[in-house]
């Protein structure tokens, strides 16, 4: 059991290092290096270094060593918990991801929590007439929401909420002079630009989640067991609410190591079309200038976060499921 | 249901293929008149409403964008199609392999696919684009992309396979063929590779479906096929600098996008119906 739980974790360890090295490996097999690339439009501070500078800066990211031994001193800064310093203004790069997880993690919180409370009552009220009309109606709902692309909905709502009705701001965190509100107009201030974000990055999850929580009910709620407790005359609400999140738990789990890899691929794009400060858009903007110590600090981030989504998911299936046990990794 | 086959298809499988085909039909007849609007630039008639000339209206240069929509079928499909091969091509032999062979090979299959889904597919392509390593910068826009997307993309074929090649590798078919002095690789495409490809070209389709979307994304960033070649993606950056003017230039592409990415999961949708008709446990 032990054993079991020690290989999942060492099998997911290497697995992040994999990630990182492709992920380091990758950046540097571009043409050129940082100090002669870069945008001809953006503002190029390097070209006005004497060489001598230009060494120094190369030696202090060691741009001049071996690929491996660059990934060597990455990692061993990681380690300590130093990201390195941005090659864009040469500031922490933990920092700049600080100030900028609040905004993405308060959004995709929202989004995960809106996600969560409309899934289960939507999945749970299909699963207990399933083949009813509400099954159906929301069946093809979610089928259609889930084709429907993240940045296409964007705009539309864009059109339609800002643009013809003029009830919800464009784009941004906050309005033209927002910081001179009181507290309770920042609190709405802020939660009107924030309305279209969080249904942009909710509805294909939300869709998605639906029908798991009512294919895994119907399964596990619905199955042998509860056929037993109905003819003990358990009554099918009590079954739902006693039985049915319990048992539709686990799958749960095993789900949330798949959505938020989606939750991150959409913050991208959803921070892109309304001009959200956050880390998809500083992801966006760190690969297209090149800068690898904010990329490389975003992909292990993000990384680090799904991985360990997946790896509790097995956990929890090691513990709750003997038949899981026999067979590791 | 019946347990045995029932002979209708499932309409989710014809609905599908239905809009699928009509696309493709749409984005290989469209007559090479039509094309050439989708470039012409009529600085008389920005950003006009639809009209009998202009069905879906014209963008910020004039240019016709029914042309545009059209034309950008072809990239999509193209470059889905492509994607979606490329997958398999991939993911294939990978799966076969870990599955069947274990071990080592499953070991490391197992991790690299492990490594991909816990990177966002959306990342993977951006670093890849933007790295941009001189021998991809070479090929045209289309296989460019098509490459990107199917390095994301062989996971889903490579897990199915992995698991129905593990889980069949110690049945009385392989050992009875083995018995028969069978080799390896012809149990692999003799024996076992019939009985599971159905399922394969089921996550095909979803994959299809996958890399148009992606395909879509990466072009709307700014990283997908370069302008002035439309794409459905492109169309709609486009769009994002006329919102508060032109509704119609968000609309229409999306649109077009959504059908396509709708009747790819129809289809594979229906596929499955129709392999396992007793109604999919996932959905």
């Amino acid at each position: 059991m032990l054993l079991g739980v020690g290989r999942r974790l060492a099998s997911g360890l290497v697995t992040l290092l994999l990630v990182t090295w492709v992920a380091f490996a990758l950046i540097h097999a571009a043409p050129g290096d940082p100090l002669t690339s870069g945008d001809a439009d953006e503002e190029r501070w390097f070209l006005t270094l004497t060489a001598e500078h230009q060494a120094e800066i190369r030696a202090l990211y060691h741009l001049d060593e071996p690929l491996l031994r660059q990934y060597g001193w990455w990692l061993r800064d990681v380690v300590r918990g130093d990201l390195g310093l941005s090659f864009h203004d040469r500031r922490p790069v933990r920092e700049k991801i600080g100030e900028r997880l609040q905004t993405t993690l308060g959004i995709n919180l929202v989004a995960l929590v809106l996600m969560a409370f409309l899934a289960l009552p939507a999945g749970g009220y299909a699963a207990w007439r399933p083949g009813g009309a509400w099954d159906r109606l929301s069946g093809a709902l979610g089928y259609a929401l889930y084709a429907i692309p993240a940045f296409w909905a964007a705009l539309l709502l864009q059109i339609v909420f800002s643009v013809k009705l003029g009830w919800l701001p464009l784009y941004g965190l906050i309005s033209d002079g927002g910081e001179r509100l009181g507290i309770a107009g920042r609190i709405l201030d802020r939660a009107a630009h924030m309305v279209l974000p969080v249904v942009c990055l909710s509805y294909g999850g939300l869709a998605y989640l639906s029908r798991f929580v009512r294919a895994s009910l119907l399964e596990n709620a619905f199955g042998e067991a509860s056929r037993a407790a109905r003819a003990r005359g358990v009554s099918v609400a009590r079954l739902l609410i006693r039985h049915g999140p319990r048992q539709a738990s686990l799958p749960m789990l095993t789900l949330a190591g798949f959505v938020l890899p989606a939750l991150v691929s959409g913050s991208v794009i959803v921070e892109t079309i309304f001009s959200i400060p956050g880390l998809g858009s500083l992801f966006t903007d760190a690969v297209l200038q090149r800068d690898v110590p904010v990329v490389m600090g975003l992909t292990l981030l993000s990384s680090v976060m799904t991985l360990a989504g997946v790896v509790a998911a097995d956990l929890g299936y090691l513990l709750a499921d003997p038949r899981v046990r026999r067979v590791p990794g | 249901m019946s347990p045995g086959r029932s002979p209708r298809l499932p309409g989710n499988l014809l609905s599908g293929a239905a809009v699928l085909l009509a696309l493709a039909l749409v984005a290989l007849l469209t007559p090479p008149v039509v094309r050439d609007g989708a470039y012409r630039v009529d600085l008389d008639r920005i950003l006009s409403t639809p009209s009998w000339s202009h069905p879906l209206g014209t963008d910020g240069l004039g240019r016709d964008l029914g042309a545009r929509v059209l034309c950008g079928a072809r990239t999509s499909l193209a470059v889905g199609l492509m994607a979606a091969s490329l997958s398999l091509l991939v993911g294939l032999p990978c799966g076969v392999i870990a599955g069947y062979r274990g071990g080592l090979a499953d070991t490391i299959v197992s991790r690299c696919v492990e490594a991909v889904l816990c990177v966002p597919s959306l990342v993977v392509a951006l670093a890849l684009l933007a790295a941009e390593p001189r021998w991809l910068g070479r090929l045209p826009d289309a296989l460019r992309i098509a490459l990107v997307l199917g390095v994301t993309g062989w996971t889903p074929v490579a897990r199915y396979l992995r698991a129905e090649f593990l889980r069949l590798a110690e049945s009385d078919l392989v050992s009875s063929a083995r018995a028969c002095g069978a080799g390896a690789p012809r149990i692999v495409v003799r024996h076992l590779l019939p009985s599971s490809l159905a399922p394969v070209l089921v996550t095909a389709a979803f994959t299809v479906g996958a890399s148009i979307l992606l395909e879509a994304a990466l072009s709307f960033i700014g990283l997908g096929v370069p302008p002035p070649t439309p794409t459905w993606g492109g169309l709609l950056a486009e769009a994002r600098h006329h919102v508060a003017r032109a509704w119609w230039l968000a609309l229409f592409p999306g649109l077009a996008l959504f059908l396509a990415v709708l009747g790819c999961n129809l289809l594979g949708e229906g596929m499955r119906d129709l392999l396992d008709p007793r109604g999919g446990k996932r959905s």
